[in-house]
């Protein structure tokens, strides 16, 4: 076995990476991925995941609820570690300030540097990228696309949480715990790695072309050349009232080869909409209406695991919003024995990457 | 002038994918996700400059 996964429900910071590090004994850890509950004091927790581990790198953030093998859970730590054989190397890299360029052109040049070898020019079927991010910040649509011009290399990944509080989620890297900060951690696998982007919706044939926007706060003020919240009650079929009622079933979305990048809406804004994720002036985004998660996500696991000959590992970034979804229809349990089969740890996001920065939907890193 | 966005595109595509139908896919999702979305130009589409200047950037990275 060259992935492990452990999980504490433990009450303090000690007790529950003494619960993880037992877990993880006499196994060679090389890497270190970690998710946990803010009930961990973010100040220590990281210090004291990294002195327990002193031979590892260790990277993890704040969660808004934990997932594991087999379990969806809350108030938890949970985490992966990775022996030398499932990552032959890895590298982690803090940007500290999220909006500026040359901050994430200097993460990478790092990652040129350690690895001798130009973003440009690196094999993405030979490395991989693991993106965590303050899901807080707004920024991670600018991130993935500065990421996304410089390198073919994926990262997937998701936006920090902190228990549905919206006060302040940390990232973890180096010993240290951060706010307002993205860690990257540039792994080469040793193994071959897969992708899952799910998302459970279906295009209801509604197109709202974006016809007035404030990118910068997220906002959409016209769709159709109407005032958007209108414009978007009318699509749904709902009174302007009604509408915000709708917004976690008919959500938005990009549908680009038949696969939607959801826009999730997060309320009505004077006469416009403000959404959890960027849109920009131009895009036809499609109404959409929620399916099966369960069964979307069966599928979609299945369908890796048929693609890599089998499942060593899986990273889950699913999010808050379908874990809410759960949560109300009482399948959380469900949903965590999609992956009872398989080490896995993941939490829930406040927003998702893969290829750029997403809602109401999971992507998964799926090692062979 | 009209045209150049599509080529620019094209070249994008090109230098990037190098003939990978997959990381195709994904150039296409990132542009699109830019907000520049490469079926809606052709050669007679017009010389937008801000979508323009989106794309000089793209190739900028690449060099």
């Amino acid at each position: 076995m060259n992935i492990k996964t452990a999980f504490s429900t433990k009450e303090t910071v000690d007790e529950s990476v003494e619960d993880i590090c037992r877990q993880f004994d006499l196994f060679d850890s090389e890497l270190v991925l970690f998710f946990a509950s803010t009930k961990y004091a973010p100040e220590s927790v990281s210090k004291k995941m990294q002195d327990a581990f002193p031979m590892a790198q260790v990277l993890g953030c704040s969660t808004a609820g934990e997932i594991t093998s087999g379990k969806m859970l809350e108030n938890s730590m949970v985490a992966m570690a990775f022996n030398g054989q499932a990552v032959k190397d890895a590298k982690i890299e803090i940007i500290e300030n999220l909006r500026d360029e040359s901050s994430v052109r200097k993460a990478l040049a790092s990652f040129e540097s350690y690895f001798n070898e130009s973003m440009s020019d690196m094999d993405p079927g030979k490395y991989v990228g693991i993106i965590l991010v303050d899901g807080l910040c707004g920024a991670e649509e600018s991130l993935m696309e500065t990421i996304g011009d410089l390198t073919n290399v994926t990262f997937i990944g998701g936006s920090a949480g902190d228990d549905l509080r919206f006060s302040s989620t940390y990232l973890y890297a180096h010993g240290k715990g951060h706010s307002n900060v993205a860690v990257l951690a540039l792994l080469k696998p040793g193994v071959d790695f897969t992708f899952i982007k799910t998302q459970s919706f279906r295009d209801l044939g509604k197109t709202l072309e974006v016809t007035k926007v404030d990118e910068e706060r997220r906002a959409v003020l016209e769709f159709n050349n109407r005032p958007a919240a209108a414009a978007y009650a009318e699509a749904v079929g709902v009174s302007l009232d009604e509408a915000p009622k709708r917004f976690m079933h008919n959500p938005v979305g990009l549908v680009i080869d038949d696969e939607p990048f959801v826009r999730s809406p997060q309320q009505i804004k004077d006469d416009g909409m403000l959404f959890y994720c960027g849109v920009k002036e131009g895009m036809e985004l499609s109404v959409l209406e929620g399916t099966d998660i369960i069964g979307d996500t069966r599928e979609a696991i299945e369908q890796a695991r048929k693609e890599l000959g089998g499942i060593s590992g899986i990273v889950n970034f699913n999010c808050i919003l379908r874990t809410l979804e759960l949560r109300q229809n009482n399948l959380t349990q469900a949903y965590g024995e999609l992956f009872a089969g398989f080490p896995t740890v993941g939490f829930s996001t406040y927003g998702e990457q893969y290829i750029g920065h997403i809602n109401q939907t999971a992507t998964m890193l799926v090692f062979r | 002038m009209a045209g150049k966005i599509k080529q620019m595109i094209d070249s994008i595509i090109d230098q990037r994918a190098k003939d990978n139908p997959m990381l195709e896919r994904v150039i296409k999702t990132k542009l699109i996700l830019k907000g520049i979305n490469p079926g809606k130009y052709t050669l007679q589409s017009d010389d937008d400059p801000v979508v323009l200047g989106k794309l000089e950037k793209m190739i900028r990275e690449l060099k």
